[in-house]
């Protein structure tokens, strides 16, 4: 059932190319159609889900390679597709004012959403680097065509970034598959299959580094502020908050799993990468002038938790990392269409220093509130999902690696600093002359930015309020064989 | 004396006889009825000839006996012989469609009978297992190649690149036929198999390495490997667009073929290894050496280039060093990713030359800059060059992708368990993500960036078969991508039953 | 007097094929160009000759004659391009091939 997730995003696309040019509102309709009926079946697919793995479809595609198409899902897997059915749905809301050549827009949004659902549902080695790769190119795309800031130079530095990493997953991939008998690709007999000690040392970090590449690792992480600025708001919101997971969760996934010896050996140093980024991130976060790059470094920070969460290899650490993956992903997308769509295409700048002039908390109240919230999301203000992600990831560092869990506190400091740095110049900045108390006149929010917004903020506060929503989901999913190896070898 | 049955002759080369007499038929039906025509009928005429005499030939050898050797090795028939001849009269097919709409000469019959021939040539050449055969049926195809090159008489630059393709074309024979002559006096046999068992013993000496450095040179020049790649910008640039398509798509088919046959049946017993640190001299560590340079340099030139026919050279050069990983593996599988990945990428190439001989038609130019806007122009054809470039950069789910895997699957396994090839493999990866760069060049030029001439919609009624035989090959690759099992299914039995 | 071995006509061979590289690489005419390619051909003609002498089997005078056959076809492929290359550019000369870069 979940695996339509994946057909119908893919059937929404072709659908889109074959609509006649200029019928914006069909194109829009059929683009909102495909995001919602894939969100749909993603929750329905995830409410029916029985413990343990859930097997969905599994039909030989090579035989001779043994490689099959194998869609499966864990409690992880589940809560990724959830967090990527919200996310695509706002992401059309956020996009119903494009007016250039909407119908491709739509088409490559949809095959962005098809390829990242297909990586988290599948089981098989390589039909996961298939679909991890079809992400690629759609986002070259999207961003080189409708998006702002330096926007060619944007894409191809993400595409270069992303393809390298993943040529670097390929490597690891192959050499895995051959080692182990060239005989399955299948990622939980690929698990059980235990991999020497020197073999793991050298391909788990090639293989772990190749997926953080596009979870914003420091120092692999510069394409990301970049990339993030020059997006468009739904293009950006889908990046930060998806498509980073993607490596996360490949990290996760493929790493962590199949090579658990490895993961030990090289976990001190991952943590250290990790909480560099934290601190790095937060701190370049808090100097920057323009408004959309301050949350494009707070992604980097934030990603960097969940990077550290991994790096603990404790089953609290894991599960934090997990839950900060579909927390930050409602929060960037919240934080993204802030300053995007509601902010930037009414203001038409970012700058932290001239936003005082549009006195934006009287001329757009509900951008001010939706920004309050998002905030207090983003700094792990109790109540909000952040702040159980991030409690549980520094449980786990703290059992893991103390002085790091000290360091990313840190960070967790100059978080609160450049947030409020930034919601205080852009919203609640004193007018310098009385003739800016009213401030030019602003567009008001339209009804698909509302339900957007309202959507994330209620995805945020409910889990934080009542995290055992996903959290029942997560934490059994480390009690399956896949993460035997995790458990035997390094303590699970 | 034994004599030859020429009929049994007849049987085994029944589809390269019906091509020959559908070349001449060709010329016939241009000289006799078409004289006075006007080209478009007369390139629909030589077309349709053509197409009929590939089926014909198509048809004669599903027909064929599964096993057959005549003389000793001449003409071998196996399942894989006819699964190859049958991706070459595909290639063909598309060839001559791609051909139809070009209004660059008046001698359309020749044309198309020299694709014919060029045809028979390369059927020929993947059945032979013999000396005298490879190297009599790589010169009717090679000298059928140059004729095609030059033959855009009105223009200088059609001259000068065959001329170039044919110095470098005629000195690599020469090469290749002192190598093969080398080859034949230290085994004393012709027959590969029979080269073989002579070498038993001699692998020391220097005459073997004398003669395999020969053959090696020889072929590599047919399959554009660096050092020998200097003839291929040239022509690709300056030849009429259905001949540089058809250099670069069936010819690289059955050379790479040819190349593997005779490396691994004739040179068998000096394989060497070109693994990390465990270097054995032989045919391995040469074309390991060359592979890495094609690799390289394909790569990294085609960055700069600003005409995307010489973007498409120097792809074709990378390439080709991909493919020798197929050859190096020296393994049933090894020869299976070969031909997966020659025929697909035969298909994409065809393809591309088909956008750029439309947008060239339009613009005057095949540089980056006339593609701009391609993709609002004309969707299907900016939809199809999407397809094919993102295959030649090996993005799932497209053939090329797949190619790519299985040639390093291939690589890696045969060296196993100590990984040997797992350098070159990892070269070969990294290159691969450099070629995105200039493929996405292409594209942005066909997706993001606005033209600024008027509008002349390309898909016009002169193109129809153009855009069509674009439009299936588009499809075809989309096909060969999401479901390799179609070709690779039938190349692994085809493989097995071959004995390698 | 030591009688003729093989090692003398490959070495013969050899030196022809040598000689007829040079050609092609350094001469600027292309009809001595081709006239060199021939040479090279031929020497390759030669070593088979004697090969398949020493070898006591026909194989390689057989081949010899296809290949004497090929390589005049060859040649005649070769003068038609000079002519067509003649008609436009007005040379036959090497150097004058310029048109198209790297």
């Amino acid at each position: 059932m979940l695996a339509w997730t994946v057909y119908l995003s893919f059937a929404s696309a072709l659908v889109l190319m074959l609509l006649p040019k200029g019928r914006v509102d069909l194109a829009r309709g059929v683009g909102l159609g495909g995001a919602l009926a894939g969100a749909v079946v993603a929750f329905a697919g995830s409410m029916m889900k029985q413990p343990g793995i859930q097997e969905i479809c599994r039909i030989p595609w090579i035989p001779s390679l043994g490689i099959n198409f194998h869609f499966a899902a864990d409690g992880i897997s589940v809560t990724l597709v959830m967090l990527t059915g919200i996310a695509a749905v706002v992401g059309v809301l956020f996009s119903w004012n494009i007016g250039e050549r909407v119908k491709e827009f739509f088409a490559f949004y949809m095959v962005l959403i098809g390829g990242v659902y297909g990586v988290f549902l599948s089981f098989d080695l390589f039909l996961l680097f298939v679909f991890y790769e079809i992400a690629i190119i759609p986002k070259y795309f999207l961003i080189a065509i409708w998006g702002s800031t330096n926007r060619e130079y944007g894409a191809m530095k993400l595409a270069l970034y992303s393809f390298v990493g993943s040529a670097m997953v390929l490597v690891g991939l192959i050499a895995a598959y051959v080692v182990s008998g060239g005989t399955t690709t299948n990622l939980i007999e690929l698990a059980q299959f235990g991999f020497s000690k020197e073999f793991q040392y050298w391909v788990f970090p090639l293989v772990f580094v190749g997926f953080a590449i596009l979870a914003g690792l420091w120092p692999f992480h510069t394409w990301a502020p970049t990339g993030h600025v020059a997006a468009p708001t739904a293009v950006s919101m889908l990046l930060a908050g998806v498509v980073m997971k993607l490596g996360a969760y490949g990290a996760l996934r493929v790493a962590i799993t199949l090579f658990p010896l490895g993961a030990q050996a090289w976990q001190t140093e991952i943590g250290f990468l990790a909480c560099v980024g934290i601190v790095y991130g937060a701190l370049v976060a808090l100097v920057q002038r323009d408004f959309k790059f301050v949350i494009g470094y707070s992604s980097v920070s934030h990603m960097g938790f969940v990077l550290l969460g991994l790096a603990t290899l404790n089953e609290i650490g894991l599960s934090g990392a997990v839950l900060q993956m579909f927390s930050h992903g409602v929060i960037a997308g919240l934080l993204f269409a802030v300053v995007g769509r509601m902010v930037y295409d009414r203001t038409h700048t970012r700058e932290l220093a001239v936003l005082h002039r549009f006195n934006l908390s009287r001329s757009l109240p509900f951008v001010a509130l939706t920004f309050v919230v998002a905030s207090a999301a983003s700094m792990g203000l109790p109540g909000f999902s952040g702040f159980v992600a991030e409690l549980q990831v520094f449980i786990g560092a703290w059992r893991a690696f103390p002085v790091f869990a000290i360091f990313s506190g840190v960070g967790l400091l100059v978080g609160v600093a450049y947030t409020l740095r930034a919601l205080q110049k852009a919203f609640f900045a004193d007018p310098e002359l009385e003739t800016e108390t009213r401030g030019p006149v602003l567009d008001p929010i339209s009804m698909p930015e509302k339900c957007g917004a309202m959507i994330l903020m209620a995805a945020t506060l409910i889990i934080g309020l009542y995290p055992r929503l996903l959290l029942d989901l997560i934490v059994p999913s480390f009690s399956s064989p896949l993460f035997d190896g995790l458990r035997n070898g390094a303590g699970l | 004396m034994s004599s030859i049955d020429y009929f049994q002759l007849l049987k085994l080369a029944g589809p390269e006889a019906v091509l020959a007499l559908a070349a001449l038929a060709v010329l016939a039906v241009d000289l006799i009825w078409m004289r006075e025509a006007p080209i478009r009928q007369r390139q629909g005429a030589g077309a349709f000839v053509s197409i009929l005499g590939c089926l014909g030939a198509g048809l004669c050898a599903l027909q064929m006996p599964g096993f057959g050797s005549f003389a000793n090795g001449m003409l071998v028939i196996d399942p894989l012989t006819l699964l190859l001849k049958g991706a070459l009269l595909v290639l063909t097919v598309f060839t001559v469609l791609l051909s139809v709409d070009r209004d660059f000469t008046e001698h359309v019959g020749e044309f198309f009978a020299l694709i014919l021939l060029a045809t028979v040539g390369m059927m020929l050449l993947v059945s032979s297992e013999d000396l005298l055969m490879i190297f009599v049926s790589l010169e009717l195809t090679s000298l059928s190649l140059y004729i095609l090159t030059a033959f855009q008489k009105r223009s200088a630059l059609s001259a000068e690149a065959a001329l170039k393709y044919f110095l470098f074309g005629g000195m690599a024979a020469a090469f290749l036929l002192f190598g093969l002559s080398l080859l034949y006096g230290l085994s004393g046999s012709t027959h590969l198999g029979g080269i073989a068992e002579g070498l038993v013993g001699k692998e020391n000496d220097p005459l073997l390495i004398v003669a395999l450095a020969m053959t090696v040179i020889g072929f590599g020049f047919k399959i554009a490997v660096v050092p020998f790649h200097l003839w291929a910008p040239d022509t690709y640039q300056g030849a009429p667009l259905a001949s540089a398509a058809f250099v670069a798509s069936g010819s690289k088919v059955a050379s790479f073929f040819v190349l593997a046959k005779v490396m691994m049946l004739g040179f068998a017993g000096v394989h060497g290894d070109a693994g990390w640190r465990h270097l054995i001299a032989g045919w391995a560590p040469l074309l390991a050496v060359l592979a890495l340079l094609s690799m390289l340099l394909g790569n990294l030139v085609a960055i700069v280039q600003g005409n995307v026919r010489r973007l498409l050279a120097y792809s074709a050069i990378a390439h080709s060093g991909y493919a020798l990983l197929g050859v190096m593996s020296n393994s049933g599988e090894g020869m299976a990713s070969l031909v997966y990945y020659t025929v697909t990428y035969g298909l994409t190439t065809l393809g591309a030359f088909g956008v750029v001989a439309l947008v060239e038609e339009r613009t005057g130019s095949a540089s980056l800059s006339s593609f701009a806007g391609l993709g609002r122009r004309s969707p299907i054809l900016g939809l199809s060059m999407m397809v094919f470039m993102l295959s030649l950069a090996g993005i799932p789910p497209l053939a090329g992708f797949f190619g790519k895997f299985y040639l390093f699957v291939g690589a890696i396994r045969t060296g196993s368990p100590n990984i040997g090839l797992v350098w070159l493999v990892v070269v070969a990866i990294a290159m691969s993500a450099v070629s995105l760069y200039y493929y996405l060049q292409v594209l942005k030029q066909i997706y993001v960036t606005e033209e600024s001439a008027a509008t002349v919609d390309v898909t016009g009624e002169t193109n129809i078969v153009t855009c069509c035989a674009v439009g299936a090959l588009a499809v075809l690759v989309v096909l060969l991508g999401c479901f390799p099992n179609l070709l690779v299914g039938p190349v692994l039995a085809a493989t097995g039953s071959a004995g390698l | 007097m030591t009688s003729i071995g093989l090692g003398h006509y490959l070495v013969v061979s050899a030196a022809l094929f040598c000689i007829g590289l040079f050609g092609v690489v350094t001469r600027r005419s292309l009809l001595v160009i081709y006239m060199s390619l021939e040479l090279m051909l031929n020497a390759a003609n030669l070593a088979l000759v004697a090969m398949s002498r020493f070898n006591g089997n026909l194989d390689g005078q057989i081949m010899v004659f296809f290949t004497i056959t090929v390589a005049a076809a060859e040649v005649s492929v070769g003068l038609a391009m000079i002519v067509a290359l003649c008609r436009k550019r007005r040379s036959a000369h090497v150097e004058d091939l310029t048109t198209l870069k790297l």
